[in-house]
């Protein structure tokens, strides 16, 4: 988690300015807008938006919650809006996915109090599976859409996206993406003084149930309200125009700043439409743009969902104008733009020639790239998962299984030496993709779950796997945190969005009340044990042909080392004897810990990098590896 | 790229996620606000960020849009790994200044044999084809007297405010080091920020 102490955003002190992370913005901008209640599954990259409000909530009045997956937290906010409150859901852009079945249908319902959803998309899948985007959730649902393009718009228009769904009585789609959430800038801050309430009231309404006499009554409804958001639109100072030029250029979100920058290096003197109000599209302004500038240039990320309207819209126009988009391949459709694609893009529009970047550089940079050595993302020093996988891929040795694996840290063991991946997808598909595997082939199926991911979505295709028949080892790598977002707590952590203690969930409970006959928990960091335990196990699912979930369970190294520190426990690194170490390099290749490296042909732990997880030194066979006497601070993560 | 771009102080810091790269940003772009400048600060969290490379833009001035800039624009780079300021040293203008931690973090998949960590040579020679202005800094060691292992990146900005045309203050620096990072160590970073600068005068 990213965010420390933001208890200041609290503060009604209007006109103040402070560098807040985009995420920081939203999470202040629901403060301003009088937010009573939150609910959210973490995912980067919006997770701090969620955390930001988590660790304001006691303290702000309002109720926040982590709800298990994205759809339910849109339901929980959905009916704090039924009930009049103000109410935001946040997720990243495949959280939408999973939330588009209530969302789709409460643009349907529409509702009460103003409702905000923020959708993160991720262009470059920095931290994702895929790089969808999430504009066509607007088109597809009827929901009116705002985008910011930096910190600050993101903060004003998350409190006026609240305005803006009680006046059209819609839930309103706020759309960042990685470079808007995750840039940092200065935000002057607005006022404090509109109060969270959670006394809301239900009234009851047929078009909170939706059946088909009410949902035939309803989509009429949404198309009327599609166009009085058009007329806003039209309307909006979020869709403005500015700058003097005969060209034209349209463009919404983060590539606004892009563009800026790409006319002051072009010296180019152009006419800019900003779009901050995306759906509807104000379609009045966008002709009369259209007629008085020639040629048009769209800079949008990803889809081009600008574009496609514009054309359309250009149809309409008498004349004809000439429009440069990413069909006609003058911008990508793939990746994130920066400065110099749109720089190159507006000057291969406008056949200008322009240099963006020294060849002199780029020829140097072409000539030193073989040195750089390949540093991917890798499990930390310490990290439980890498037992995890150790252990399981010792038991599993001979039997050539297939791997369906899952989303979450755990997802780096697909990287050398484990490799231990065939099948990733979407969060639960781990079990859901070993039902399938288990029915179609006969090799042994190992999935994988994260704690967080199973009480997310592997339920269901746990049920299904019992319901079935499936033969298969689930095995839960239970770290105590969703880790990988930013270590959220989940049903099974005992603390709650609030920051008060909760009841605890327990997988194994959840396993064997579904009727999993096999289910056992290990501590991965006993080695020689959690061998034992995946070996019998895998050898009874071949028997019995059933499924088995074993819960693999150890605290995340990150939260180790905190406590640790909280606690002034020591942590005391590992060395390795040279006189003891044969250079087997069993921890080197098989395990692999970013601590332990080779120099001049020696194994050697990198003090500063150790965290004390000792595991190391079990599965030395030669005993090789032992504490350090000194107690060291550890450096690194 | 001259004119109104050249009023903007852009810098580059790159390392390997988890040691302290987001932490010396976000202390940069705060101590700019508090000097009344518009910043913005481009970062990648996630699983882009777990041990792996990292590198994070941070833009200080009047004509400020993008969170990210350009290869040849960075006045600056303070690179906490040795391989890792090469990975973007293209980064540099000509007159940009490299200040670099001595230090080498091996990449487990080199351990494992997919590719290999150039010999420090190498890769100083290497960055000097992009600049001539670079200062090495066993800022390792720095942090250790300043009482711990953790402060190499306020040793690192301390180091920075030497540099000529370097917008901001060593006071606005240690003003924001105690406004954002934890009290345990305050007294450490603070040491480490004039360990930093005293060993780049010398």
């Amino acid at each position: 988690m990213n965010v420390a102490d933001p208890e200041f955003l609290l503060d009604d002190s209007p006109g103040r300015v402070m560098l807040l992370l985009g995420n920081e913005a939203i999470a202040k901008g629901a403060v301003e807008g009088g937010v009573s209640v939150v609910a959210a599954y973490p995912g980067t990259p919006s997770s701090e938006i969620a955390d930001t409000l988590s660790l304001l909530a006691s303290k702000g009045g309002f109720y926040m919650e982590y709800s298990t997956n994205e759809k339910v937290a849109m339901e929980v906010a959905a009916s704090a809006s039924f009930c009049g409150l103000r109410s935001l859901t946040c997720m990243k852009h495949v959280g939408l996915n999973v939330a588009s079945d209530a969302f789709i249908s409460l643009v349907h319902t529409g509702v009460r109090g103003g409702m905000v959803i923020i959708t993160v998309d991720d262009p470059f899948c920095w931290s994702s599976q895929n790089e969808q985007d999430n504009r066509f959730f607007a088109q597809f649902s009827g929901a009116p859409m705002l985008e910011p393009s930096d910190p600050q718009e993101a903060k004003d228009i998350t409190a006026y996206a609240f305005e803006l769904s009680e006046e059209l009585q819609e839930p309103v789609l706020v759309r960042t993406t990685t470079r808007v959430s995750h840039a940092r800038g200065d935000v002057k801050l607005g006022s404090t003084k509109r109060k969270p309430s959670l006394k809301g009231t239900f009234e009851r309404d047929p078009r909170f149930g939706l059946l088909p006499a009410s949902a035939r009554v309803r989509h009429k409804v949404v198309l009327k309200r599609i166009e009085e958001a058009r007329q806003l639109s039209e309307k909006s100072r979020l869709n403005s125009v500015f700058g003097d030029g005969k060209t034209g250029i349209i463009t919404s979100g983060v590539s606004h700043n892009y563009v800026m920058e790409a006319i002051n290096a072009l010296n180019l003197e152009a006419s800019i439409f900003k779009l901050g109000f995306t759906h509807p599209l104000p379609e009045e302004r966008l002709m009369s743009f259209m007629s008085s500038h020639d040629p048009i240039i769209i800079v949008e990320e990803l889809e081009p969902y600008l574009e496609n309207h514009v054309k359309a819209l250009s149809n309409r126009l008498k004349k004809k104008v000439r429009i440069f988009g990413k069909q006609d391949g003058f911008f990508p459709r793939t990746g994130e733009f920066n400065t110099r694609i749109v720089i190159d893009g507006i000057s291969k529009s406008l056949d200008m020639k322009h240099v963006t970047v020294s060849p002199e550089i780029e020829k140097a940079y072409a000539e030193v790239q073989p040195l750089l050595p390949p540093r991917p993302p890798t499990l930390c020093a310490g990290c439980s998962h890498r037992a995890t996988y150790y252990a399981v891929k010792v038991a599993a040795k001979g039997l050539n299984p297939l791997y369906s694996n899952d989303i979450g840290c755990y997802s780096l063991g697909v990287a050398p030496p484990f490799q231990m991946y065939d099948t990733m997808l979407c969060m639960g598909s781990g079990t859901g993709i070993a039902c399938g595997f288990s029915a179609a082939q006969d090799q042994p199926v190992i999935a994988f779950a994260g704690d967080s991911t199973f009480f997310h979505a592997s339920i269901p295709a746990l049920i299904n796997a019992v319901y079935n028949r499936h033969s298969f080892l689930l095995v839960v790598m239970d770290n105590g945190a969703t880790a990988m977002t930013g270590h959220q707590p989940h049903p099974g952590t005992g603390v709650s969005g609030m920051g008060k203690p909760a009841p605890k969930v327990k997988i194994e409970e959840i396993a064997r009340g579904i009727g999993v006959k096999l289910v056992y928990v290990i501590d991965p960091f006993d080695v020689k044990k959690s061998i034992r335990v995946f070996r019998d196990t895998l050898k009874k699912v071949q028997e019995r042909k059933e499924v088995a979930v074993v819960v693999s369970r150890r605290e995340c190294a990150l939260l180790t080392i905190r406590r640790k520190r909280k606690e002034k426990t020591p942590i005391m690194p590992w060395k390795v004897d040279p006189e003891k170490c044969t250079g087997c390099m069993i921890c080197v290749e098989e395990f692999a810990c970013p601590a332990i490296f080779v120099a001049n042909e020696k194994v050697v732990i990198d003090p500063n990098i150790c965290v004390d997880c000792g595991v190391c030194a079990e599965i030395c066979p030669y005993g090789a590896i032992e504490r350090e006497k000194d107690r060291h601070e550890v450096k690194t993560i | 790229m001259k004119s109104r771009q050249s009023k903007t102080y852009n810098i580059v810091l790159t390392g390997v996620g988890g040691t302290g790269v987001l932490t010396a940003a976000r202390i940069l772009g705060s101590a700019a606000v508090k000097q009344g400048f518009r910043v913005r600060v481009g970062e990648v969290h996630g699983i882009a960020q777990r041990g792996g490379m990292i590198d994070v833009q941070v833009r200080i001035g009047e004509d400020v849009f993008a969170p990210t800039f350009m290869e040849g624009q960075a006045n600056l780079l303070i690179g906490f790994e040795l391989a890792e300021a090469l990975r973007h040293a293209n980064k540099l203008s000509r007159e940009g200044v490299a200040i670099i931690n001595d230090y080498r973090i091996t990449p487990t998949m080199v351990t494992l044999g997919h590719g290999s960590y150039p010999a420090r040579e190498k890769v100083i020679a290497a960055i000097k084809r992009f600049t001539k202005n670079m200062m090495i800094i066993n800022a390792v060691n720095l942090a250790k007297e300043a009482g711990s292992a953790v402060t190499v990146g306020s040793v690192l900005l301390g180091a920075a405010v030497s540099v000529n045309g370097f917008p901001l203050k060593m006071e606005t620096l240690k003003k924001t080091v105690e406004d954002l990072l934890s009290k345990r160590l305050l007294r450490e970073n603070l040491k480490a920020l004039d360990l930093g600068y005293n060993f780049a005068r010398s």
